[in-house]
C-alpha cells in the first residue's frame, strides 16, 4: 500500500535542498491558491465601500504628490501631466506596499494554522503577493479610466503590464520573507514596517521620474533598489506609450534574484523553529 | 510487520524554557552575554527544558496507537514532529505514508468566512485537491450536522459548531497516517461518539491511528498499543492495557504520596504521631488490590491517662462525607490509654472498593463523647488497584473513572 518511496525522515537537519523545497511548493501552488482566495474574501466581506479601498490609497496618494509635487516642488512629469505620471508609478507601487504589509505579516496571522498544519511556510507570504494581484489589477482598471482623462498616452505598450508585473513582484516577495521569518522571532519589525515602506517609497521613483537620478548611477540605483526599473517601465508603457528601457529591467531583474534570493534563504533558515517560536 | 511510524532516540529542546519568541533587545543582550563567557571560559551546558528525551517506538501499519501521559509530559511535541509542524533536537523520526493530523482542530476556521467558504478553503489549506473537497463536500457537512447555517458566517456559529466544522473538514482527509490530538473533547457526546466512529472507521481501512488523549476509556476502546511518556521519557511501551495500567499506576502512586504525607498531629490530651496501613501479613504497605483486607495502626501517645477514648476512622474519594466510617461508637468497644506511648490497631473486613487513590481521615473523642481530643483530619492515604485477572475491553479504565465500591458481580441473559 505505502511505497519506500514515500517514506520520510525527519531529523534535526533535515532542511531540504532548494531543488527540493521549490517542487514542493509546486505541489502546494492550490494551497497558496486557497490562501489567497481566503485572504481576499475576508478583506471585503465586511468592507462596503469593498474592492474600492485598493483605490482609495494611490488615489489619496496621488491627490498629495499632485498638490505637492506637482505644483508645489514643479516636478515634471517627463512629458506627461504630472497627475497622470504619478499614477502610473502608484499603482504598482500599491502592490509591492500591500504585499510587503501583508506578507510579512502572513505568518503571524496564521500562527494557529503554522503551530498546527503541515505546509511549506512560505506559503502564506506567497498567497499575500498572488491576493495583492486582486487589488492591483483592480487599480489598473481605474488607471486605464482615469489616465487617459488626466493626460496619459495610452497605446499598445499596456499590453506589457503583465510581463512587468513579476519584476516588482519579486523583490516585494524577497522583503516579505525575509520580515515574515524575522516578525516571527522579534515583533520589533512588525512596528517598524509602516515607516520603512514610506521610506522605501521615496526612495523609489514614485513621486519623481526616474530621470532625475544622474545618468550615470541609473543603473546601479536600478540594481540597488530593484522596484525602480520596473515602475520606470510601468510609467513608459501606461503613461507614455513608449518601450521600457531593457538595461535598466535587466539591472533590476538581477537586483529583484538578489533580494528574491537572499530572503528565501534566510526564511528556509529560520523556518524549522518557526512552531516553536511562533 | 511493517512500521509507518518509528521514532529513534528522539530529543526535542526547547529553547529558554519552552516555546517563546524573543525581543530584539533580549537577545542582543544574550549575544553580548555569550561573548563575555568566550572570554571567562566556562563550558556551556545546553539550556532550555527537555520535551521529548531519548524517544523511541514503533507503530505498525494499521495500527491504533496511543501515546499517554500527563501533561507537559511530551505527548503534543511527539505529534508535531511526526506532523512535520516542528523538527527534533536530535534523533530522528521516520514515517511511511501521507500524514494527516487533527491537532487542536477547529483552527482554521475563520470566523468571517461562511460554513461554506470555510469548507472549500480549509480542505485546501489541509492539503485536499479541490476536486477532493467538491467530491466530499456534502459528506463533510453533513458530518458536521451544519447543513442549515451553511451560508451564515461561522462567527455567528457557537464555539462547538465552530470545532465541529473544524473536526469534519479534517476528518475527511485521505492520510495513510492518522495524527489525532484531543480531538474527542469537542462537540457534545454525540458529536463525539461519532468522531470515534469515524476514527474506528479509518483504522479498519488499514490507515494508522496515533492518538493523544486523556479521554483514557477511548484509549483503552480504540488503541491497541501506546506508549507511556513521563517527562519526555518512554515510562512504558506497550499493550494499550498495560500502558494504560502503568500510567494509572503511576497517577495513583502521585496522588497518594501527594496525600499521604504523614503529619503529626497535636490534639488535646492525645498525640497522633503516624498512621500505617498494613496488610493482612503486617506488612507495611499503601497499595492494595481490590477486596483485600487491611489494618490501620495508630501510633500515639497520651499525655495524661485516657478513659476509653473512642477512635473513628473514615476512608473517602474526594466526594464529601466519608465511603467507609469505621468507629468504636458502633459497637461500644473500649480501652483505657495509660500516659505515654500506645498502639491502636483496626482491622477491616476485605472492602469492596474501586481502584482508585483514597484518603484517610481519623479522630478521636473522649470517653464520654462530648468533646474531640483529635479533630476529624486526614491521616493518610491508600491505593487500590484492580485485580490483574481483570480482562475485558474496560478492565483498566472503566472502573477507575466511575465506581468508587466494588462487588462480586455475575451477568447472565434471562430472558
Amino acid at each position: 500500500m505505502i511505497g519506500e518511496s514515500s517514506e520520510l525522515v525527519l531529523e534535526a537537519t533535515s532542511r531540504p535542498a532548494l531543488g527540493q523545497a521549490l517542487r514542493e511548493l509546486v505541489a502546494f501552488r492550490g494551497t497558496i491558491l486557497a490562501f489567497a482566495e481566503r485572504d481576499v474574501r475576508v478583506k471585503y466581506k465586511q468592507a462596503v465601500l469593498g474592492v474600492a479601498w485598493a483605490l482609495i490609497q494611490p488615489l489619496a496618494f496621488l491627490a498629495i504628490f499632485a498638490l505637492f509635487f506637482g505644483r508645489l516642488a514643479k516636478i515634471g512629469g517627463d512629458g506627461v501631466p504630472y497627475a497622470a505620471f504619478a499614477l502610473t508609478a502608484l499603482v504598482p507601487w500599491n502592490y509591492v506596499a500591500t504585499t510587503v504589509s501583508f506578507g510579512s505579516a502572513a505568518l503571524l496571522n496564521d500562527a494557529s494554522l503554522v503551530r498546527k498544519v503541515y505546509f511549506p511556510r512560505e506559503v502564506p507570504v506567497l498567497a499575500a503577493a498572488v491576493a495583492a494581484v486582486v487589488d492591483f489589477s483592480a487599480g489598473l482598471v481605474a488607471f486605464l479610466a482615469l489616465g487617459p482623462i488626466l493626460g496619459a498616452h495610452l497605446s499598445w505598450t499596456a499590453l506589457l503590464v503583465p510581463l512587468l508585473l513579476p519584476l516588482v513582484a519579486a523583490p516585494a516577495v524577497g522583503l516579505s520573507l525575509a520580515l515574515a521569518a524575522l516578525n516571527v522571532y522579534y515583533r520589533d519589525f512588525r512596528y517598524a514596517l509602516p515607516l520603512s515602506i514610506q521610506l522605501w517609497m521615496f526612495a523609489s521613483p514614485v513621486a519623481y521620474p526616474l530621470t532625475r537620478i544622474p545618468a550615470e548611477w541609473q543603473l546601479l540605483y536600478a540594481f540597488l533598489n530593484p522596484v525602480a526599473g520596473p515602475l520606470e517601465g510601468f510609467r513608459r508603457v501606461l503613461g507614455l506609450g513608449v518601450l521600457p528601457s531593457p538595461e535598466l529591467l535587466v539591472a533590476s531583474l538581477v537586483g529583484g534574484v538578489v533580494w528574491l534570493w537572499l530572503g528565501y534563504r534566510l526564511f528556509k533558515a529560520m523556518e524549522p523553529n518557526f512552531a516553536d517560536v511562533i | 510487520m511493517a512500521w509507518a511510524v518509528r521514532f529513534e532516540d528522539v530529543s526535542k529542546r526547547y529553547r529558554g524554557g519552552g516555546p517563546r519568541y524573543g525581543s530584539l533587545r533580549h537577545d542582543v543582550a544574550q549575544g553580548f552575554k555569550r561573548l563575555g563567557r568566550l572570554f571567562s571560559s566556562d563550558g556551556t551546558e545546553p539550556r532550555g527544558t527537555l520535551a521529548l528525551d531519548q524517544v523511541s517506538f514503533e507503530v505498525a501499519q494499521g495500527e491504533s496507537f496511543a501515546i499517554i501521559g500527563p501533561n507537559g509530559a511530551g505527548k503534543t511535541t511527539a505529534l508535531k514532529i511526526i506532523s512535520r509542524i516542528s523538527y527534533p533536537t536530535s534523533g530522528r523520526v521516520r514515517v511511511r505514508g501521507r500524514v494527516g493530523a487533527l491537532i487542536e482542530v477547529g483552527s482554521g476556521v475563520h470566523p468571517e468566512l461562511t460554513a461554506r467558504e470555510n469548507i472549500w478553503l480549509y480542505g485546501q489549506i489541509l492539503g485536499m485537491g479541490k476536486a477532493d473537497v467538491r467530491r466530499r463536500f456534502d459528506e463533510i457537512v453533513e458530518f458536521a450536522e451544519l447543513g442549515h447555517a451553511l451560508d451564515t458566517p461561522v462567527k455567528m456559529y457557537s464555539s462547538g459548531m465552530q470545532l465541529r466544522l473544524g473536526f469534519a473538514v479534517a476528518s475527511h482527509l485521505d492520510p495513510e497516517v492518522l495524527v489525532v490530538d484531543e480531538a474527542l473533547a469537542v462537540g457534545d457526546a454525540g458529536f463525539q461518539a461519532k468522531c470515534v466512529e469515524r476514527m474506528t472507521k479509518l483504522v479498519s481501512e488499514g490507515r494508522t491511528l496515533l492518538f493523544v488523549s486523556h479521554n483514557l476509556s477511548a484509549v483503552e476502546a480504540m488503541c491497541r498499543r501506546a506508549v507511556f511518556l513521563l517527562n519526555g521519557r518512554v515510562e512504558a511501551s506497550a499493550t494499550a492495557r498495560d500502558a494504560l495500567r502503568a500510567y494509572l499506576d503511576w497517577v495513583d502512586d502521585r496522588e497518594r504520596r501527594r496525600k499521604g504525607r504523614g503529619t503529626r498531629i497535636v490534639g488535646r490530651g492525645l498525640c497522633l504521631e503516624r498512621v500505617s496501613v498494613h496488610g493482612a501479613d503486617g506488612e507495611e504497605r499503601y497499595v492494595f488490590d481490590s477486596g483485600e483486607p487491611l489494618e490501620i495502626r495508630f501510633h500515639v501517645f497520651a499525655e495524661c491517662a485516657l478513659s476509653r477514648p473512642w477512635f473513628s476512622i473514615g476512608i473517602t474519594d474526594g466526594r464529601p462525607g466519608a465511603l467507609v466510617l469505621c468507629s468504636m461508637l458502633e459497637k461500644h468497644e473500649g480501652f483505657d490509654l495509660t500516659p505515654g506511648k500506645h498502639l491502636v490497631t483496626c482491622r477491616l473486613a476485605p472492602l469492596p472498593l474501586g481502584p482508585r487513590v483514597y484518603e484517610l481521615y481519623a479522630s478521636v473523642r473522649e470517653g464520654t463523647g462530648v468533646a474531640d481530643l483529635l479533630d476529624w483530619s486526614p491521616v493518610g492515604a491508600i491505593r487500590v488497584r484492580l485485580p490483574e485477572t481483570s480482562v475485558g475491553p474496560g478492565a483498566v479504565t472503566t472502573p477507575w473513572i466511575y465506581g468508587a465500591v466494588r462487588v462480586d458481580q455475575n451477568w447472565c441473559l434471562d430472558e
